[in-house]
């Protein structure tokens, strides 16, 4: 069943214009890697899906599960179950990521007409999902992403997916900057949460991660569009031949 | 007003109250002019129909139950339009702790107006002694409560806190049926060597209560002061907190924080003398401002001759919600010796886009959002409060202020 229907995507910022007529479709189930140089427009493209002020959509469309997504604010987005993950997850000193997160649920269960969530359910919630991404116990009570190692950002991202349990989870370069360990844990977390009723896009600079989260599809994203697509041995070869392959790709 | 006063004079009998009654006459009711009232509009106060008065208004019936809504603790000294109100006072007895209610008054001789006029028409106000090595876990709470009175309601406190004590005290006002108000209350406070004090000062009495408030605090070598100062609602509220350090290694704590929605006026005015050598002081207030708000910070530190190796900081921070909203903020440093560490500041800042978006990427909506992040810029004030059910209470009235669920 199709999800996400993004065609011919153009999308500027201060009048510069970074996204160049991006087309992809995502079904539930699926998992789609989207790889690319830095500068290329990846973050760029996930600020657009979800609603981030400052960018302006030139051409083309976006439909999630059938409905205009272009069109709603980004809370909206979010509790129809849109999820990033951020490349860089923002510090906010003073609130706990506990009444962030409980504030998060309420919210998006208001949205749905439902009441607020139990304090224990939360609780028991918070316990099971923080044992996923093997968060420590002091973490609820921490304010969100402040003082955490560039590790430990990654990590919350994917707590709070695990949290909101999105449709569509985008994972901006969840990977960069990750130990090894912290890598297993963070694709750890993505392969419990896929379902086929759940879909994945996982924008990552390197083939490693990858090796931990098996895409169904590979694209290659340059200068502001999708220039190759295949399936997972894309990325291997995109590894061995380096970017330069795919600035050539792109001039063909 | 000065009118008024001048018709009450014949029945001031008291020298003191007479003479004190003279000079507020004489200084004049304060006004824009003078640089210390630049930006508060005193009279906008007066306007509301407030008179100066000798005799208070009867006192009408509060319930006590009215009064546990409020109070976290056991201790209360309640006044009620001036007076203190027997019935509502509760105090579990403890040898060393001594208080009764008493208009006999020390004499602040100055050129201040409000304290003159609180010097000649103070009707009560709580003679509160802690004896020496006295620690009291318990707070003691002061309860402020107006009743449709047009009156200015003056109030004189004296607070002795003996060596090596340990006491939290916090202030409430309370406006019992919503009706204009105006409290002129002086505080004095002396604490012994060694001693450790907190000081919550609580003006949350809805947008139609106006305070004018000066608290003066001396404190002797190795005492530890903690004034803690929220205003939440009100009408026009100004704040005058003065620090003297008389001692050496002492250490002086202000911390403030004003949240104003509508059109609320908050005036802090702090000064800190540092009169002898190796102490410390610590200034925090934060303010968030929206509305039509105005908010006023005049934060000065003095820093003496002798007072060698002084460590004194001061900030002004403040978040401006609107564009109507009006912060005006003045920290001032006078140093007059040479070997201290002293730095003093003042910022204003917005919202910040990249919280406000992570956090409706996450499905909380833009006035939620918002709310957490407002209510993160003051959480850190409401953690100095170390009654952990203050300090509940506080979060709990802060979150139902920004219309945030915790
Ligand atoms: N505020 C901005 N104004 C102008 N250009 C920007 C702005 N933000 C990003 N860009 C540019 O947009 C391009 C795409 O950036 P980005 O989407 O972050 O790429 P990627 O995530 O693929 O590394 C880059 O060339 C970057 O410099
Ligand atoms: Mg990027």
């Amino acid at each position: 069943m199709t999800m996400l229907k993004i065609n011919n995507l153009h999308a500027s910022i201060d009048g510069k214009e970074i996204l160049k007529g991006f087309t992809l479709t995502v079904n539930a189930g699926e998992v789609h890697a989207i790889m690319g140089p830095n500068g290329t427009g990846k973050s760029t493209l996930a600020a657009v899906l979800t609603g981030k002020d400052g960018y302006e959509v030139t051409q083309g469309s976006v439909e999630f599960d059938g409905k205009n997504l272009l069109e709603l604010e980004p809370e909206e987005r979010a509790q129809q179950g849109v999820f990033l993950a951020f490349q860089y997850p923002v510090e906010i000193p003073g609130v706990s990521n506990a009444n962030f997160l409980k504030a998060a649920v309420n919210e998006i269960r208001k949205s749905k007409g439902l009441d607020n969530i139990a304090p224990n359910e939360f609780l028991k919630l918070m316990r099971e999902k923080m044992e996923l991404v093997e968060m420590s116990k002091d973490f609820i009570s921490r304010s969100v992403n402040q003082g955490f190692s560039g590790g430990e950002k990654k990590r919350n991202e994917i707590f709070q997916m695990a949290m909101l349990d999105p449709k569509l989870a985008i994972l901006d370069e969840t990977d960069s900057g990750l130990d090894i360990d912290a890598l297993r844990i963070v694709a750890n977390g993505v392969n419990k949460l896929r379902t086929k009723d759940n879909a994945f896009m996982v924008i990552t600079h390197y083939q490693r991660l990858l090796d931990y989260i098996i895409p169904d599809f590979v694209h290659v994203m340059y200068n502001g569009q999708i220039v190759k697509s295949g399936d997972k041995s894309l990325a291997l070869e995109l590894e061995e031949k380096g970017y330069d392959w795919v600035k050539e790709l792109d001039m063909v | 007003m000065i009118n008024e006063l001048e018709n009450i004079l014949p029945s001031v009998k008291n020298d003191h109250q007479k003479a004190s009654l003279q000079n507020a006459i004489a200084i004049g009711v304060p006004s824009m002019k003078h640089e210390e009232w630049k930006y508060t509009y005193y009279n906008k106060i007066l306007q509301q129909g407030f008179s100066p008065a000798f005799v208070v208004d009867q006192q009408p019936s509060v319930e006590k139950e009215f009064i546990d809504e409020y109070a976290v603790s056991e201790n209360r000294i309640v006044f009620v339009n001036g007076v203190f109100h027997n019935e509502l006072s509760q105090f579990n007895s403890h040898p060393k702790i001594n208080f009764w209610n008493s208009n006999n008054i020390s004499e602040i001789s100055t050129k201040d107006f409000l304290l003159e006029l609180n010097n000649a028409l103070a009707t009560d106000g709580v003679f509160l002694e802690i004896g020496n090595n006295v620690v009291s876990e318990e707070l003691i709470e002061i309860f402020y409560i107006h009743t449709n009175s047009s009156a200015i309601v003056n109030l004189r406190n004296k607070i002795k806190v003996g060596k090596n004590a340990q006491v939290k005290l916090a202030e409430y006002y309370i406006n019992y049926d919503a009706n204009p108000a105006y409290s002129n209350i002086v505080t004095e406070i002396e604490i012994a060597q060694d001693a450790i004090v907190e000081l919550d000062k609580i003006q949350d009495a809805g947008n139609l209560f106006n305070i004018t408030d000066n608290t003066f605090v001396k404190q002797d070598r190795n005492s530890v002061v903690t004034v803690n100062t929220f205003s939440l609602t009100g009408g026009i509220t100004r704040n005058v907190l003065q620090f003297d350090i008389n001692g050496e290694h002492a250490t002086a704590n202000m911390n403030g924080l004003y949240l104003l929605q509508s059109e609320e006026h908050v005036d802090n005015r702090t000064l800190v003398n540092h009169n002898v050598a190796n102490c410390e002081s610590h200034e925090l207030y934060k303010g968030i401002l929206g509305g039509k708000s105005t908010g006023v910070f005049n934060g000065k530190i003095i820093v003496k001759q002798p007072a060698q190796k002084t460590n004194a900081f001061q900030s002004n921070r403040n978040l401006l919600l609107s564009n109507d909203a009006n912060i005006y903020t003045k920290p001032q440093l006078e140093i007059f010796a040479d070997d201290v560490k002293c730095s003093h500041g003042a910022t204003s800042s917005q919202i910040e886009d990249s919280e406000l978006f992570y956090l409706q990427a996450r499905g909380i909506g833009k006035e939620v959002a918002r709310g957490l992040l407002v209510y993160a810029f003051a959480a850190e004030m409401v953690e100095r409060v170390k009654n952990e059910k203050l300090r509940n209470k506080l979060q709990s009235r802060i979150a139902e202020l920004l219309k945030i669920e915790l």
